[in-house]
């Protein structure tokens, strides 16, 4: 059984490591920021989440030490990566795209970083006006 | 009574008049007379035993270790002034209450009146001179108070100043010679140094500390050259002024010198100094106050003449001389608290003081002329009052007096200033009260109420009555007074009215037959006076002040001109200098520590902060690129003290970067994004030498430090082994904070405090007026991105918010025992609620904010303080920590401790202050953003928010104002 366990350990820590390596390959060898916005998210989802999974795995298999902090790490891991990722991509477009450049969204919205004065806020406001009335 | 309730007394009463002025302007005045009364009673109770020649002592231990002891005595010396001022109070407490008009506040008046009584009172009861220095400067202050009682008078003000500017000035002088002379002596007791004047002349430092105590001494009374304050500081009400300038204030420059009189005096030092100062004064004083038109001004410096007198006569050193300066003290205080008294009156009822207004008075007021002329002749010398025989005295000693060797300048000086007082002695009757009656006075005069002339007629008796019999009357007390003065011992002649044909009497004769030859040729004289060019004190003064400021300025300004930068180099090449310093001269011993090898992380850690720090100097003119790199170098210190084993300080850091980031993201918000080089090349290059001299400095210090161990045993080892039997927490940085070094904690939280406050009303002072407008106008340098508030950043922040407040209990939790605590826990909560106001903006979340900051922060120091207390009723100092262990089922034992509430109390301190701080910061953009007046008043206080009304609607951003204005245009327009 340990073998098993031992076995799974490491192709956790070995996927890990190379989602690691192809991600940071990856944001010295992909050509512009849009594309290389791919790689360090890939690398901080599943390549960290491996290893922190991993270190779950060994801590309660082999020192009887049910650790629950990896998944908690994890879970702010893939709650926060994405939302870098929006961001980063988000300042992007702000500073080198212009909308004409840029493919429609659906519907008949525009991309919502070039809308002025678009604020999510203001309209729940607007919302809770509305329910209140 | 004991001396020590005596001298407090008036401070205990000073309270009454101030209540009880709602209940009407007699009740002021009775409840401070008959505080005034009280302590003269117990004064005069122990008089009896003082003129047996007892001494009354009480002794309290206030500072041992200061050589400051709350020390009282009354001998003959204190009994005699504190009489004059008790007693003379009492008189002008009654003179006031008829004197002030009702628009006067009474109130205050009798407060500093009391207050100032019992500091004069203080000054002579004292046997400390430490405990004389406080009363010193208490009368400086309360007579800056009394001074400037009209504060709607700008000469009443000014004068006020001067005083306070003067007197102050020579009081910090009498300091430093005062703790010279307790040096000498070996104690600050007065009767002890009285005891050691051999001591204290053969010592070298007998000469500076004499000239600082004289300095002290003269400024106070007013002696060449620091006599022009004493006229400005007639801008007061009569009462002040004649309570100031004939018993109190000005005298206690005498009693000083009058008090150490047997150890500093009978040295050639001592009587060239303070006898030709108090010879000249008297001169020059006299000499004005024959030209002075107002009343007051003159008889301001025929004050500054008569101390002028008894200066010399106690700076003759001779036991004659001490009898006599002793003896015109009393006429003195008796005759010119008389003479401003009917200055006053006269003020009172013409509405002028001006001489060349008045005159013919004698038919109109003849109450107040026979006082006045009594008083006033007295002054001048006329045999029979009480002003003849101590100016005979004084006549007397310089007639015997060598200056220099010289015979005769003394006697003549003295005599030419005799006739001059006796000019203006005559001048004031003359020229106030006889010759006819005028038709244009500004106000039609009579004779006052009894209440107003009946203090000044008490003290003419008095006069009167000591100049026939004087030995009757101020004998025994004047015996006791001079006695104190020389030290015991003393062989007193009886003061007579008849000496003979002696010189004194010639010169007598010679100054009143001169005086009335002077005033006969008066008019002639003063043209020849306003004819001569003489300095004019107050533009001196004010010259001096003004360059003084001006220096000062120069000098604040060239080290604090308000540029960080100047600041920062100041400091750093002092730290730099006083570094090189102390490496230069002092010792250091080998290293003693090995180097801890170094690991790859390390060296990684080590190589991108090198590389963060560097491109910080590389890239630092664009600001938000310079702000990342700092918070990489933010982050690899945090990293590095994980490393090193320090979580706490781990934590600590991380949240303070994440606060500092978003901070300063708000600050950046309104400057410019690309900082533009400002100063020129050469000065950048200096600068960059100076940061990398600091740097390496700094550096080779710590190297310096880390590689050797601690030259003395350090404060850890002791937190380490009592962190848990002390403390109750394993945690060793917890309970250093909490319980260890809590005070300095708790001290940290109220600043902590204060911090946001001010920064909440800086921001706040900028939402309104010119600012405002400013913030308003303002549009942002970059082009801003739509979408402000992201939908996947408001579920996400929403669905954080939670776990990261809980994050924050654990840690506030577990924070005794292990990583963590109130501060770090606070930190979290803040950034938690951060993340709202960023993800939703600031109006969303500041409408759902339900608790005020300004009350986190004062709720979190009133936590940790009632913690603190309750340390007290366990019998314990404040803030000492305590700690049990609990079981409550079905959990585990756990240990509480009270350290847990001093702790809440920090972390509700953070959270306020924090998010203060950045609301804030955040409101300004929104202003910015908004420019809609009055909005800024709805935005912060939840009940504000309320009287506006429907609050998101009122704080909605600009465009929901935009989209409601557009639905609601139809209903608007009608």
């Amino acid at each position: 059984m340990e073998l098993f366990w031992e076995i799974v350990i490491s192709a956790l820590m070995v996927i890990g490591g190379v989602f690691g390596l192809v991600g940071s390959y990856g944001l010295v060898k992909l050509p512009d920021p849009m594309t290389r916005l791919h790689a360090p998210t890939k690398a901080t989802t599943v390549g960290v989440g491996s290893v922190l999974i991993a270190s779950m795995l060994y801590f309660a298999v082999f020192r009887d030490d049910l650790s629950l902090h990896e998944l908690m790490i994890t879970l702010f891991l893939f709650l926060t990566a994405p939302i870098t990722a929006h961001f980063i991509a988000k300042a992007n477009m702000h500073r080198d795209w212009k909308a004409e450049d840029l493919p429609r969204p659906q519907g008949d919205g525009q991309w919502a970083i070039y809308e002025i004065d678009s604020d999510t806020s203001a309209e729940e406001l607007d919302e809770a006006e509305e329910a209140e009335s | 009574m004991s001396p020590a309730l005596i001298a407090a007394l008036p401070f205990l009463g000073s309270l009454l008049p101030a209540l009880l002025i709602r209940t009407g302007r007699s009740h002021a005045a009775i409840s401070a007379g008959v505080i005034s009364g009280l302590a003269l009673l117990g004064l005069l109770l122990n008089a009896p035993a003082i003129l047996r020649g007892e001494v009354i002592t009480a002794r309290f231990d206030w500072l041992p270790w200061l050589g400051l002891n709350a020390n009282f005595m009354i001998d003959g010396l204190g009994l005699l002034f504190a009489s004059l001022i008790l007693g003379i109070g009492l008189l002008i407490i009654l003179y006031a209450r008829f004197y002030l008009s009702k628009d006067d506040p009474v109130g205050q008046f009798y407060t500093y009146l009391l207050l100032f009584q019992g500091a004069m009172v203080g000054i002579v009861l004292s046997d400390n001179i430490l405990l004389l220095l406080i009363f010193w400067e208490l009368t400086s202050l309360s007579s800056f108070l009394l001074i400037g009682y009209w504060k709607h008078l700008p000469e009443g003000r000014q004068g006020a100043r001067m005083a306070l500017t003067v007197t102050g000035l020579g009081g910090l002088s009498m300091i430093a010679g005062m703790l010279i002379l307790g040096n000498i002596a070996g104690s600050y007791d007065i009767s002890a140094i009285l005891q050691s004047k051999e001591a204290i002349q053969a010592s070298p430092y007998y000469l500076p500390a004499l000239i600082l105590i004289l300095g002290g001494a003269f400024t106070k009374s007013a002696q060449f050259p620091f006599h022009f304050w004493l006229p400005h500081a007639m801008a007061a009400p009569t009462p002040v002024s004649a309570y100031l300038h004939s018993a109190t204030m000005v005298k206690a420059g005498l009693f000083l010198m009058a008090r150490l009189w047997p150890v500093l005096s009978g040295t050639p030092e001592w009587f060239y100094i303070v006898a030709t100062t108090g010879l000249v004064t008297m001169l020059v004083g006299a000499k004005i106050a024959i030209f002075k038109d107002d009343l007051k001004a003159l008889l301001a410096f025929s004050t500054v003449s008569h101390l002028g007198l008894i200066t010399f006569l106690l700076g003759l050193g001779t036991e004659a001389g001490a009898v006599a300066a002793v003896f015109h003290i009393i006429n003195h205080a008796t005759f010119k608290a008389a003479l401003f008294m009917s200055a006053g009156i006269v003020d009172h009822e013409t509405h002028t003081r001006d001489i060349k207004r008045l005159g013919g008075l004698r038919h109109l007021m003849p109450v107040t002329f026979t006082i006045a002329t009594v008083a006033a002749l007295s002054m001048a010398g006329i045999p029979l009052l009480n002003g003849f025989l101590s100016k005979e005295m004084m006549l007397e000693e310089a007639s015997h007096t060598l200056w220099a060797g010289n015979g005769w300048i003394v006697p003549a000086l003295a005599a030419i200033a005799a006739l001059f007082s006796a000019t203006y002695s005559f001048r004031y009757i003359a020229h106030a009260f006889l010759g006819p009656v005028r038709d244009d006075y500004p106000h039609k005069p009579h004779d006052p109420g009894f209440g107003m002339w009946a203090a000044p007629a008490f003290l003419v008796v008095l006069v009167v009555a000591i100049g026939i019999m004087p030995m009757t009357f101020a004998g025994p007390i004047l015996e006791a007074a001079a006695n104190a003065v020389v030290g015991g011992g003393l062989h007193m002649h009886p003061v007579k009215l008849w000496h003979g044909f002696t010189p004194a009497l010639w010169m007598s004769v010679f100054a009143v037959v001169g005086g009335l030859v002077v005033l006969g040729q008066h008019r002639r004289l003063e043209a020849l006076w306003l004819a001569t060019p003489r300095p004019e004190a107050k533009a001196v003064f004010d010259a001096l002040v003004g360059a003084c400021v001006r220096g000062a300025t120069r000098f604040t300004s060239a080290l604090h001109n308000g540029s960080m930068a100047r600041y920062l180099l100041i400091f750093v090449l002092a730290a730099l200098a006083a570094g090189i310093w102390a490496w230069t001269t002092g010792e250091q011993g080998p290293p003693t520590r090995a180097m801890l090898p170094i690991t790859p992380v390390a060296a990684a850690a080590w190589v991108t902060l090198l590389v963060a720090t560097g491109c910080v100097v590389a890239y630092h003119r664009n600001r938000l690129l310079a702000l990342v790199l700092i918070s990489i170098v933010g982050l690899i210190v945090s990293l590095s003290f994980v490393y090193l084993s320090a979580p706490d300080l781990a934590l600590t850091q991380i949240s303070v970067e994440v606060v500092t980031a978003v901070l300063m993201l708000l600050a950046l918000n309104f400057l410019p994004k690309i900082t533009q080089p400002e100063t020129r090349l050469i000065k950048r290059r200096f600068d960059a030498l100076v940061a990398v001299a600091g740097g390496l400095g700094t550096g080779l210090l710590i190297y310096a430090l880390m590689v050797r161990d601690f030259a003395f045993p350090t404060m850890s080892e002791y937190h380490l082994a009592n962190s848990y039997k002390l403390g109750g927490g394993t945690n060793v940085v917890n309970v250093i904070l909490v319980d260890f070094r809590g005070y300095d904690t708790f001290g940290e939280v109220i600043v902590l405090g204060i911090a946001a406050l001010v920064i909440f009303a800086l921001t706040e002072a900028l939402l309104t007026g010119a600012s405002s407008r400013k913030l308003i106008a303002w549009r942002p340098d970059v082009a801003r991105a739509g979408d402000k508030h992201p939908l996947m950043l408001l579920v996400a922040t929403r669905v954080m918010m939670p776990i990261a407040l809980m994050m924050a209990v654990f840690i506030f939790l577990r924070g005794h025992n292990l990583p963590g605590g109130g501060f770090i826990a606070g930190l979290v909560a803040a950034i938690a609620l951060v993340m709202q106001y960023m993800a939703s903006g600031f109006a969303w979340t500041q409408a759902r904010q339900k608790v005020y900051y300004h009350v986190l922060i004062a709720l979190g120091v009133l936590a940790a303080g009632i913690t603190g207390i309750g340390a007290l009723f366990n019998g314990l100092p404040f803030l000492t920590s305590d700690f049990g262990y609990f079981r409550i089922p079905p959990f585990e034992k756990f240990e509480l401790a009270t350290a847990m509430g001093f702790d809440l109390g920090v972390f509700l301190g953070v959270v306020g202050s924090v998010m203060l701080a950045l609301g804030g910061l955040s409101r300004l953009a929104r202003r910015a953003a908004v420019g809609d007046e009055g909005f800024h008043v709805v935005a912060e206080k939840p009940e504000a928010r309320e009287m506006a009304g429907h609050v998101p609607r009122e704080v909605g951003l600009a465009g929901a104002m935009l989209r409601r204005q557009r639905k609601d245009g139809s209903e608007e327009g009608i």
